[in-house]
């Protein structure tokens, strides 16, 4: 049976990408970022999964504005780093999990979660930045993963409280798939940061922090922080974070915080980072695929 | 398992119109809503098309040219040609999306970005360094908050 182990939330700021790629973490600059996420990397090679389920918005790479799907899953083989502009960045290909992948897919859809399927398609920094500060440079990902698009781009983007719903029924898709996996969610993007209009470089520590403190324990309040508090205190984009819900939903009841590291700037943005372990993984019933669970019908009534 | 919707006390219902006005209520912000979409659709697509090595040899070759091939109003063209991101985004332009213009150019996201503040580079990464804009007075109009 598959389990989910962590779910861990990093930002994907693009000069990350720029500061892995081209060797600058010795920088004033970007040192303290290389130690903030020195203690995770190591962590993470000594708690290494199989898969990861990367959740993430596409930037104009792969969807433009002809197509724009709310939720889609990569259920391709393999996907490649896109060209944003600057040619792709030079990092490995990223292996896909088709099986679980496919069985993730279908387990949403049958549980209402009106899933884009993708078979291909190119992955921009979106994706690839957070395996970067995760992995640092190696030959191949050790990992294979399963990515996760989420429109944060156009109006209106998921509610907070869809995406954290969207994350317990990816935790019970994964516990149903048969196969022995160790398998990791991540939420990325964030955190504070506005990007365009005279209002742009807005950060905001303290409302920052305060959505680190309430990841960890068995509070929901973060699921119910409507997008004009996320516009008004984070900037036009920090809604990114709601996809941080999608990881936290997916951990279950309860959670406890195993790291954390918080730093202004890079480039426009806060740099956010967290590692959540689950203490009580349960989630709801389903209301649909376990239809005659008592539970669940009282969901419904 | 009680809770039916943990969110269903957090403000109400949401109505579309309410949801849509308040976006207008945040200083220096254009919020990327379905209109901003329809307006800028061949803006932002003519944008889109810098993705691709080709055409950025032969945008840069004849940038007018290259623009009068997208349906696109005068307006923005001229938007576009004088690199003016505030006055883009009012034509509908997204940020992500102009952002393969300014990488063209072989601007950062921090060089452009700080195009539309007013201040100048120097001084928008003083800014950021130092801990970035507040959001103290620029979180709301009406309410002066």
């Amino acid at each position: 049976m598959a389990r989910i182990t962590h779910g861990i939330a990093c930002s994907h700021i693009p000069a990350l990408g720029v500061a892995s790629d081209f060797d600058k973490w010795e920088d004033p600059y970007w040192k303290p970022i290389q130690e903030g996420f020195a203690p995770t990397q190591k962590w993470e090679a000594e708690n290494l999964p199989d898969v990861v389920i990367l959740v993430y918005n596409d930037h104009a790479s792969a969807f433009d504005m002809k197509i724009i799907p709310t939720f889609a899953i990569g259920c391709g083989e393999s996907y490649k780093p896109a060209d944003e502009g600057w040619g792709p960045r030079e990092v490995p290909v990223v292996e896909g999990h088709p099986d679980l992948a496919w069985h993730i897919a279908q387990s949403l859809i049958l549980d209402e979660f009106d899933m884009t399927i993708i078979n291909e398609m190119d992955v921009d920094h979106g994706l690839t930045v957070p395996l970067s500060m995760m992995f640092g440079k190696p030959a191949k990902w050790p990992v294979k993963v399963i990515p996760l698009a989420v429109n944060v781009v156009t109006y209106p983007p998921p509610s907070g409280n869809r995406c954290w719903a969207l994350g317990e029924a990816i935790a019970r898709a994964v516990e149903s798939f048969d196969e022995d996996l160790n398998v990791q969610v991540w939420g990325t993007g964030g955190m504070s940061h506005q990007l365009q209009g005279p209002r742009a470089g807005l950060i905001n520590r303290e409302w920052d922090n305060m959505f680190l403190d309430k990841l960890s324990g068995d509070t929901q309040e973060l699921r119910c922080i409507p997008h004009i508090e996320y516009l008004r205190e984070t900037g036009s984009e920090g809604i990114e974070m709601v996809m941080w819900l999608i990881m936290r939903g997916a951990l279950g009841k309860e959670t406890r915080e195993l790291r954390r590291f918080y730093h202004v700037p890079a480039s426009n943005t806060a740099v956010g980072h967290i590692v959540l372990e689950p203490v009580n993984g349960e989630v709801p019933p389903s209301t649909t695929v376990e239809g005659n669970n008592a539970e669940a019908q009282n969901l419904i009534d | 398992m009680t809770d039916k919707n943990p969110c269903e006390n957090a403000g109400g219902p949401i109505d579309i119109h309410a949801y849509l006005g308040e976006f207008d209520d945040i200083p220096g912000t254009r919020v990327y809503t379905a209109k901003r979409a329809r307006q800028g659709y061949h803006l932002n697509q003519f944008a889109m098309s810098l993705m691709k090595a080709e055409n950025r040899e032969r945008w840069k070759a004849d940038e007018r040219a290259y623009l009068d091939e997208w349906p696109m109003t005068e307006d923005q063209k001229l938007a576009v040609l004088a690199r003016d991101y505030n006055r883009l985004l009012d034509l509908g332009g997204n940020i992500y999306f102009l952002a393969k213009v300014f990488s063209t150019d072989g601007l950062s996201f921090l060089q452009a970005v700080s195009t539309m503040t007013g201040m100048s580079v120097e001084d928008y990464q003083a800014m950021m360094i130092a801990g970035g804009r507040s959001p103290e007075g620029v979180r709301s109009i009406k309410e002066h908050r």
